[in-house]
C-alpha cells in the first residue's frame, strides 16, 4: 500500500516499494526482517539523528534540499556501523588481490627459436632429401661399387686422411678399426659409433615429410608412388639375394637394407620420426578423457537447472512439472553413471597389457579417476531427490496452508505491533515527552526548530498512511510558512490543527495528558489532526453530498477550541486506559479504511467539492467561511496525494481570510509530538500495516472503515451535527452489511482474530446506529 | 596485500592460460612448497592438473597427451633441466613460468633448445615466496647469517623473495631499515638495486601514500622466538613444527597411519581458520563443542566428553565417524598431542616463568623461579636451556647475575655441551651489545609510565603477557613516530604521511607470535595493512639453529682475537 501513495514531494525521485526501512531506505525482504532491522539499528538513532540535525536548523532551506541533506547526514550514521566496531580489517577480509605483476619473454624466446628452428628444419630436410636419394635406386640389385658411387654423389665424403681418430669415441683408426662414412653427412666415425637406418624407417620418414609438405588435396599420389615402388621391390627380392649378399657384405660391407649414418644424423631423424608418429596418434586415454570432460560439462550445465526445479517442487510450488524434473534427474544421473564408468575405464587402461604402462601413466589414470570421484561425490550430494507424486500433492497442500498460516501470522504480528505501540505510547510517552521539553528552549526561539522532525517524516512518508502524510504535508507547509515568516499562515494552520483536536479523538489527547499536560496536547493535536482530516473528509463529503449547509457546525466548533483543549481532555483522562486499545488501533487502521471509503463514495463528493471550492474563498466572510473551503481542499489532496503545491495555494488563500488567531507554542508542541509519534509509529506499525494489507487487501480495510466513519460522530454529532447523522444512518446500515459479509468471509477462512475485530466494529456500528435512531425520534 | 591470494592468482592464471585438457605441473623443490601451501590437491585437480612432477626427476615417462605447466625458480640448474626437457620433450606443449626475473641469455639458450617448438609460453610470474597466511610470508631460508653479515647466496635469495613479494602485490615501496643491523642495510640496498634495475617492472600506479618496506633484524629481538606459545598456530609450530602448513605427527605415540602427516591450512580448514589465533584454552573449548556437535548427529554418542582423552577415545570408537570427520579427528589429534606435551613438559609452569622473565623486572623472583624449574626433572632439556637463555638475555648486565651458577645447574642436569654453548651463542646473537632498540628496559618516559600502568593493572593472562618488540616498532611506525635515527630511509626521500601499506621483513625469521601481533594490528588499525615476512618462520628449535649458524663463525674469530671479553 505504501507504494500506492506517491511521495509528497515530486522532487524526491523514485518511488521505492517493498519493506523499506524509513531511516536508511534499505529494502528488507519481509516485514519481520524490517522490524528486526529497525529495532536493532534505529531504536537508538532517533535522538541522535535529531540531535545532529538540530545543528542544521539555522540554515533555512527548502524542504526538498533539506531532505537531501538529511539523507547525506543520516547515511554515514547508519552505514558506518560495519567499520565502526572494528577499526581495521581482518587480513582475510582484505579486498580481492589482483593478479600481480607479470612479464612475458615469449617474443624474445620466439625470435631466438625461429632462428634456431630455421637452421634445424633445413638440417632435417637436407637429411631427408639425401635419404630419399639414397633409397631411390634399387640398392639390392646394384653392386657395391655402384652404390658407393651413388652414395658419394649424394654427399661428399670427408677425406680419410683428415680424420685420424673417431670424433665420437676418440679411438684411433687403423686397419682393425676402420673408418666409416656417414651416408647422410659424409663424416667419419668408427664402427662402434656407427648407426644404421633401416629402409622402412627411411621410407617412412620420406613419405611423412612429403605428406606434410605436399598440398592437402593430393596426399594419396605422393604417398603411394615411392612407397609402392620401394617396398615391393625390396620385399620380392630380399629373400633370394640375402644369402649372396651376406657373403659379400662380410668383405665389402654392402648395405642393401640399411643406410649407414652417424648418430647425430640418426638422432635428428629419430626425432623427426617421433614427431611424425605422434602427429595423428591419439592415445585411448585422451579419447576417454574427452568424453569424460564432456559428461562433466553436461552435468555442470544441467545440475543447476535440476536443483532449481527440485527445490521448487519440494517446496510444493507449481512452477515446474514433476515429470520434467524427473526426466532431467534421470538424465543427470545417467551422466553421473557415465562419468563413473568412463573414469573406471581410464583407471584400468592398459593394466592387462604387457609390459605394464609406466608408473606415471598409471598415476595419471588414478588421479583422473580420483578427480572424477570427487566430482561425482560433490555434485551428486547436492542433487536432492524429488518428491513422489503423492508426496508432491501433499507438499502443495502444505504449502498452501503454510502460506495461509503466514498471512495469519503476519496479521497477528501487525496487531500485536499495534498493541505494542499503544503500550509504548502509554509507557514511553514520558520519554518522548522529555524530548520536546528538553528541546523547548531552542525551539521557542527558533521557528525552524522542528525542521528535522518534518524531514524525518518525509523519509517515512512513502510508507506512512495517507493521513500521516497529510499531516506531514501540512507541517512542511507550516514550516515553509514560518521560514517565509508568514505568521498568518502559520496561525491558520495551527488553528486548524487545534480544531481538529477539539473536534475529534479525545482519547488520544487524554493519553498524552495523563502523562503530562503539555505533552498530552501535543499528542492529541497530532492524533487529532490525523483523524480530523479523515473525519473532515467524510464529513465534507457528506456535507457536500447530502447537506448544503455544513458551514454551521464548523463555526460552532471554533469557540469550543480553547476549552476542550485543556479542560475537555482532562475530563477524559480517567477513561484513557480502557479506550486506549481500540482507539489507537483504529487510528492506525484508518489508513486502510481511507482508500476504501474514498472508492466507495468517491465521485459525487469530489465533483461537488470541486464545484464548491471555487466560490467560498471569494464570497465568504472572514469569520464564518474558513473551515469549509479549506477542508475541502485538504480532502482532495488526501485522495489524490499529489496535493502539495495545490494545498499551499489554498492555504495562502486561507491566510488572507483568517488572520493569526493562535500563538506559536501549541503548534510547535504539536509538531514535536508528531515527531515523537512518527518515531513510535515507525518502530513497527506502519510496515506491519502495509504488510498485512498487502497480503489481504480486502479483509482489513473494510473491517475498520466503519470505525473511522463512526468515530467522528461519536464525539460530536450528538450535539452538533443532527443533519449529518440522518444521512449517516444509511451509510451505517450499508457498512454494517459490509462488515457482516467480511465477518462471514473471515470465519470461513478461519481467521478468528479478524472475526473478533470485525464483530467489535460491528457492535460499535450498531450502537451508533441505535443512538442515532434514538436521537432522531 | 593478500600474499596467499597473490600466489593463488598466479597459479590459477598459469592453469587458465594452458587451456583445457590434461595437465602436468612441473616444479622444482621450492616451487613445490610455494604451490602446495596455497593449493590443495583436490582443488588443483578440479583444474585438470593431474600430475605433479619435479623437473629434476628422472622417472618421468613421455606423455604427449599432457600439457606441461612449468613453474620454476630461475636457477641455473632449473634452466639446465629445462633445456634437457625441451630437447626431448615428454609432453606436448610447455607453458613456462619463472618465479622471478630471468636473464635474457638464459631465455636465448632455452629458445635454442626448443627445436621441436613445444614451448607456448614463457613468462615471469613473481610467486617466489611461501604464503603462509594472507599477511605472512616466508622464504624458508635457514642460516642466513654468517657472523653478523650475510651468507652471500642467502642475500640473493632474500632479495629475490622480497622483490617478488613486491611485484606480486604490485608495490613499489620506500624502504626503511634497522640501522643497528648491517644485514638490514645490505638487504635494503640490494632490494633497491633490483627496483632500480627493473624499473619497468616496478612501474605501478602511484598511490597517494607510497607503500613502505621495513627491514628488521631478528637479533634485535631474540626473546620472542624463545618463548613458549599458546595460540594454536604458534603453539603447533613451537611444539610440533609447522612446515609449509604441514605437521609431522609420526612421532606421536600411537598415531594412526593416515594422520602421520597432517595439513593445517586456513584456506581449506574452517576450524583451523577460526581458531588460528585463539589460545589453547579456547581451542579446547571449541574442539569440545565441535565434537559435541558431531556427537549430537550421532544417535549413539550419549556420554559426555569431559577431557581431551575422552574425545580421543570417542573418536577411536567410531571409525566411520572418523572417516566422516577428517577435520575433527585431525584437530583432536593435534590438540591432544599438544596437551600431552604441555603436561609432560610442564609447559604451563615453564611458560609462566618465561613470561615473567620477558615482561617483569624482578630479578630475585626470576632467578628463584628459574632455579626451581631447573631442578624439576620433568622440565625438558630444551626448556631448561631456553630458560637460562632468557635469563641471560634479560639480566645480561645485572650486577648480581647468577648466570654462572645456572650454567652449573645445567651442567649438573646433564645438558649437552652443545646446548650449553647455545646460551652463550644466544647472548652473542641478541645481546645488549648487538641490539639497536630497547628490547628489555624502556628508557623513554612514555614507555616507563606505560609499563608502570601495566604493572598496576595486573596481567590478564599470565601466559600471553609478552608483546613482541615488533608491536612497538609497528605501532610507532603507524603513528608516524618511528625514529629516523634508528630506522633510516634508504635514499633521500622520506614518507611525510603515516604509512598505509606496510611490508615488514625480518632477517633471521619471523615468528607466529609476531604474525598474530600483525594480524591484530591489521584488525585494529583502520586504513593500515601490514604484511609480515621472514627469511623463515622460527620456533625455538629452528631459532637456536639459526643462532648457532650465525655465531659459529664469530666464535672462530673470537678465538683468534683472544679472550678479552668473557
Amino acid at each position: 500500500m505504501a507504494s500506492s501513495y506517491p511521495p509528497p514531494f515530486e522532487g524526491t525521485g523514485e518511488v521505492k516499494e517493498g519493506f523499506l526501512c524509513p531511516l536508511c531506505l534499505k529494502d528488507l525482504q519481509s516485514f519481520y526482517q524490517l522490524q528486526g532491522h529497525y529495532e536493532e539499528e534505529h531504536s537508538g538513532d532517533d535522538r541522535h539523528v535529531r540531535g545532529q540535525l538540530k545543528s542544521l536548523v539555522q540554515k533555512a532551506k527548502k524542504a526538498k534540499d533539506k531532505l537531501l541533506k538529511r539523507d547525506g547526514e543520516d547515511r554515514p550514521d547508519t552505514g558506518s556501523y560495519e567499520s565502526f566496531y572494528y577499526g581495521g580489517v581482518d587480513p582475510y577480509m582484505w579486498e580481492p588481490q589482483e593478479l600481480g605483476a607479470t612479464r612475458s619473454h615469449l617474443d624474445v624466446f620466439k625470435k631466438h627459436r625461429a632462428a634456431r628452428i630455421d637452421h634445424y628444419v633445413i638440417e632435417v630436410n637436407k637429411l631427408i632429401i639425401r635419404l630419399e636419394k639414397l633409397t631411390s635406386f634399387d640398392r639390392v640389385n646394384s653392386d657395391s661399387a655402384k652404390i658407393r658411387a651413388i652414395e658419394k654423389s649424394v654427399v661428399s665424403w670427408v677425406n680419410d686422411s683428415d680424420v685420424p681418430f673417431c670424433p665420437d669415441c676418440g679411438n684411433k683408426f687403423n686397419i682393425r678399426n676402420r673408418r666409416h662414412h656417414c651416408r647422410l653427412c659424409g663424416s667419419i666415425m668408427c664402427r662402434r659409433c656407427m648407426e644404421f637406418i633401416p629402409l622402412p624407417l627411411a621410407q617412412k620418414l620420406i613419405n611423412g615429410t612429403r605428406e606434410a609438405l605436399c598440398v592437402p588435396g593430393s596426399p594419396g599420389q605422393s604417398q603411394t608412388l615411392p612407397a609402392g615402388g620401394g617396398s615391393s621391390g625390396m620385399g620380392s627380392r630380399r629373400g633370394s639375394i640375402s644369402s649372396l649378399s651376406s657373403v659379400t657384405s662380410m668383405l665389402e660391407e654392402k648395405d642393401d637394407e640399411k643406410i649407414r649414418c652417424c648418430h647425430h644424423c640418426m638422432d635428428t631423424l629419430l626425432k623427426k620420426q617421433q614427431k611424425l608418429d605422434e602427429k595423428d596418434h591419439i592415445p585411448d586415454i585422451v579419447k576417454l578423457y574427452e568424453r569424460l570432460r564432456m559428461c562433466m560439462m553436461k552435468v555442470d550445465e544441467k545440475a543447476p537447472d535440476y536443483i532449481r526445479m527440485a527445490e521448487s517442487l519440494n517446496a510444493g510450488e507449481t512452477t515446474y512439472n514433476l515429470d520434467t524434473a524427473g526426466g532431467l534427474r534421470l538424465e543427470v544421473q545417467k551422466y553421473y553413471e557415465l562419468i563413473d564408468a568412463l573414469s573406471k575405464k581410464i583407471l584400468t587402461l592398459g593394466l592387462k597389457d604387457e609390459p605394464q604402462p609406466h608408473p606415471k601413466a598409471l598415476q595419471l589414470q588414478k588421479m583422473i579417476r580420483y578427480s572424477a570421484t570427487l566430482f561425482v561425490q560433490e555434485k551428486l550430494l547436492g542433487l536432492m531427490s524429488l518428491p513422489t507424486k503423492e508426496k508432491y500433492e501433499e507438499l502443495k497442500q502444505k504449502r498452501k496452508q503454510e502460506q495461509e498460516r503466514r498471512l495469519q501470522q503476519e496479521r497477528l504480528a501487525a496487531q500485536e505491533a499495534l498493541k505494542r505501540r499503544q503500550e509504548s505510547e502509554k509507557t514511553s510517552t514520558p520519554a518522548n515527552g522529555e524530548l520536546p521539553q528538553a528541546q523547548r528552549a531552542p525551539r521557542m526561539t527558533k521557528a525552524g526548530g522542528w525542521l528535522p522532525s518534518a524531514e524525518s517524516v518525509h523519509s517515512q512518508s512513502e510508507l506512512e498512511d495517507p493521513l500521516l502524510q497529510q499531516i506531514q504535508n501540512i507541517q512542511s507547509f507550516l514550516r515553509q510558512a514560518r521560514e517565509a515568516q508568514k505568521a498568518d499562515e502559520v496561525a491558520m494552520l495551527e488553528e486548524n490543527l487545534r480544531q481538529l483536536e477539539d473536534e475529534y479523538d479525545q482519547q488520544q489527547t487524554c493519553i498524552a495528558i495523563a502523562l503530562s499536560e503539555k505533552l498530552a496536547k501535543e499528542e492529541s493535536l497530532q492524533q487529532g489532526e490525523l483523524q480530523r482530516l479523515e473525519a473532515q473528509e467524510l464529513e465534507d463529503r457528506r456535507q457536500w453530498g447530502y447537506t448544503v449547509s455544513s458551514t454551521q457546525p464548523a463555526i460552532n466548533w471554533e469557540p469550543s477550541l480553547d476549552i476542550s483543549h485543556t479542560g475537555g481532555c482532562q475530563e477524559d483522562e480517567d477513561t484513557t486506559e480502557e479506550v486506549l486499545t481500540p482507539k489507537v488501533e483504529t487510528s492506525a487502521l484508518a489508513v486502510m479504511a481511507f482508500p476504501t471509503l474514498t472508492s466507495q463514495e468517491d465521485s459525487p463528493p469530489r465533483l461537488r467539492s470541486l464545484g464548491g471550492h471555487i466560490t467560498p474563498p471569494g464570497g465568504e466572510t472572514k469569520s464564518s467561511s474558513p473551515l469549509n473551503p479549506f477542508e475541502e481542499e485538504e480532502l482532495t489532496p488526501t485522495e489524490e496525494d499529489s496535493s502539495n503545491p495545490f494545498f499551499e495555494d489554498i492555504k495562502k488563500e486561507r491566510s488572507e481570510v483568517t488572520n493569526g488567531k493562535n500563538d506559536y507554542n501549541p503548534f510547535e508542541e504539536d509538531a514535536d509530538s508528531e515527531e515523537g509519534k512518527q518515531a513510535d509509529a515507525a518502530r513497527g506499525n506502519p510496515f506491519e500495516e502495509d504488510d498485512a494489507d498487502a497480503s489481504n487487501p480486502f479483509m482489513e480495510p473494510p473491517g475498520n472503515s466503519p470505525d473511522v466513519s463512526t468515530n467522528p460522530f461519536d464525539g460530536e454529532d450528538d450535539e452538533d451535527l443532527p443533519d449529518v447523522d440522518m444521512i449517516e444512518e444509511e451509510l451505517l446500515l450499508q457498512q454494517i452489511d459490509n462488515i457482516r459479509a467480511y465477518i462471514f468471509d473471515a470465519k470461513l477462512n478461519g481467521r478468528l482474530d479478524e472475526v473478533e475485530l470485525l464483530s467489535e466494529n460491528l457492535r460499535e456500528l450498531q450502537h451508533t446506529l441505535q443512538e442515532q435512531k434514538k436521537k432522531k425520534h | 596485500m593478500n600474499v596467499t591470494l597473490a600466489v593463488k592468482q598466479y597459479i590459477s592464471k598459469m592453469i587458465e592460460n594452458s587451456g583445457p585438457g590434461m595437465k602436468v605441473l612441473l616444479m622444482d623443490k621450492e616451487t613445490t612448497s610455494i604451490v602446495s601451501v596455497v593449493y590443495t590437491q583436490s582443488e588443483i585437480l578440479q583444474k585438470e592438473v593431474y600430475l605433479f612432477e619435479r623437473i629434476d626427476s628422472q622417472n618421468r615417462d613421455s606423455m604427449k597427451h599432457l600439457k606441461a605447466i612449468c613453474f620454476l625458480r630461475p636457477t641455473k640448474e632449473n634452466v639446465q633441466h629445462l633445456i634437457q626437457e625441451l630437447r626431448r620433450p615428454k609432453y606436448s606443449v610447455y607453458f613456462i613460468y619463472f618465479s622471478n626475473v630471468i636473464s635474457k641469455s638464459e631465455i636465448k639458450t632455452l629458445a635454442e633448445a626448443d627445436e621441436q617448438e613445444v614451448v607456448a609460453e614463457v613468462q615471469e610470474f613473481y610467486g617466489d615466496f611461501i604464503a603462509v597466511n594472507p599477511h605472512l610470508f616466508s622464504l624458508n631460508l635457514q642460516g642466513v647469517a654468517r657472523g653478523r653479515s650475510w651468507e652471500p647466496s642467502m642475500l640473493t635469495r632474500c632479495t629475490q623473495g622480497l622483490t617478488s613479494v613486491l611485484l606480486a602485490l604490485k608495490k613499489c615501496p620506500m624502504i626503511r631499515y634497522q640501522l643497528s643491523s648491517d644485514m638490514s642495510k645490505r638487504l635494503a640496498e640490494s632490494v633497491k638495486q633490483i627496483i632500480t634495475k627493473e624499473y619497468e617492472l616496478f612501474d605501478f600506479r602511484k598511490t597517494e601514500v607510497p607503500p613502505l618496506l621495513l627491514i628488521l633484524d631478528r637479533s634485535d629481538d631474540a626473546i620472542t622466538p624463545l618463548l613458549n606459545q599458546w595460540t594454536y598456530q604458534a603453539m603447533v609450530h613451537e611444539l610440533l613444527g609447522l612446515n609449509n602448513n604441514r605437521i609431522d605427527l609420526s612421532r606421536v605415540p600411537g598415531i594412526s597411519k593416515d594422520l602421520k602427516e597432517v595439513v593445517l591450512s586456513a584456506e581449506n580448514d574452517e576450524f583451523y581458520a577460526n581458531n588460528l589465533y585463539l589460545n589453547f584454552g579456547e581451542i579446547g573449548t571449541n574442539i569440545k563443542n565441535l565434537m559435541e556437535d558431531f556427537q549430537k548427529k550421532k544417535p549413539k554418542g550419549q556420554e559426555k566428553l569431559e577431557s581431551i582423552a575422552d574425545m580421543k577415545a570417542f573418536v577411536d570408537n567410531y571409525p566411520q565417524f572418523k572417516k566422516m570427520s577428517g577435520t575433527v579427528s585431525k584437530h583432536v589429534t593435534v590438540v591432544g598431542e599438544l596437551s600431552r606435551l604441555v603436561s609432560e613438559r610442564r609447559l604451563m609452569e615453564v611458560s609462566e616463568v618465561e613470561q615473567e622473565l620477558a615482561c617483569q623486572n624482578d630479578h630475585s623472583n626470576a632467578q628463584q623461579a628459574v632455579r626451581r624449574l631447573l631442578q624439576n626433572p620433568r622440565v625438558s632439556e630444551l626448556d631448561a636451556v631456553r630458560l637460562v637463555m632468557l635469563y641471560a638475555l634479560r639480566y645480561e648486565r645485572h650486577s648480581s647475575s647468577i648466570l654462572p651458577s645456572l650454567m652449573d645447574e645445567l651442567n649438573r642436569r646433564g645438558v649437552s655441551e652443545r646446548n650449553r654453548r647455545m646460551v652463550q651463542a644466544a647472548v652473542e646473537y641478541g645481546g645488549k651489545r648487538i641490539r639497536g632498540s630497547d628490547l628489555i628496559t624502556p628508557t623513554d618516559a612514555v614507555a616507563i609510565t606505560k609499563q608502570f600502568f601495566k604493572g598496576l593493572k595486573g596481567v590478564e593472562n599470565v601466559y600471553t603477557q609478552h608483546q613482541p618488540l615488533l608491536h612497538d616498532t609497528l605501532d610507532q611506525l603507524i603513528k608516524g613516530r618511528l625514529k629516523d635515527s634508528q630506522f633510516p630511509y634508504l635514499g633521500a626521500s622520506s614518507l611525510r604521511d603515516r604509512p598505509q601499506d606496510i611490508m615488514v621483513f625480518m632477517i633471521g625469521g619471523a615468528t607466529y607470535e609476531e604474525a598474530l601481533t600483525v594480524y591484530n594490528l591489521n584488525r585494529n588499525t583502520p586504513g593500515v595493512r601490514i604484511v609480515l615476512g621472514g627469511s623463515t618462520i622460527q620456533n625455538t628449535k629452528s631459532f637456536l639453529e639459526e643462532v648457532m649458524s650465525a655465531t659459529g663463525q664469530q666464535r672462530r674469530r673470537r678465538e683468534v682475537t683472544g679472550d678479552r671479553s668473557p
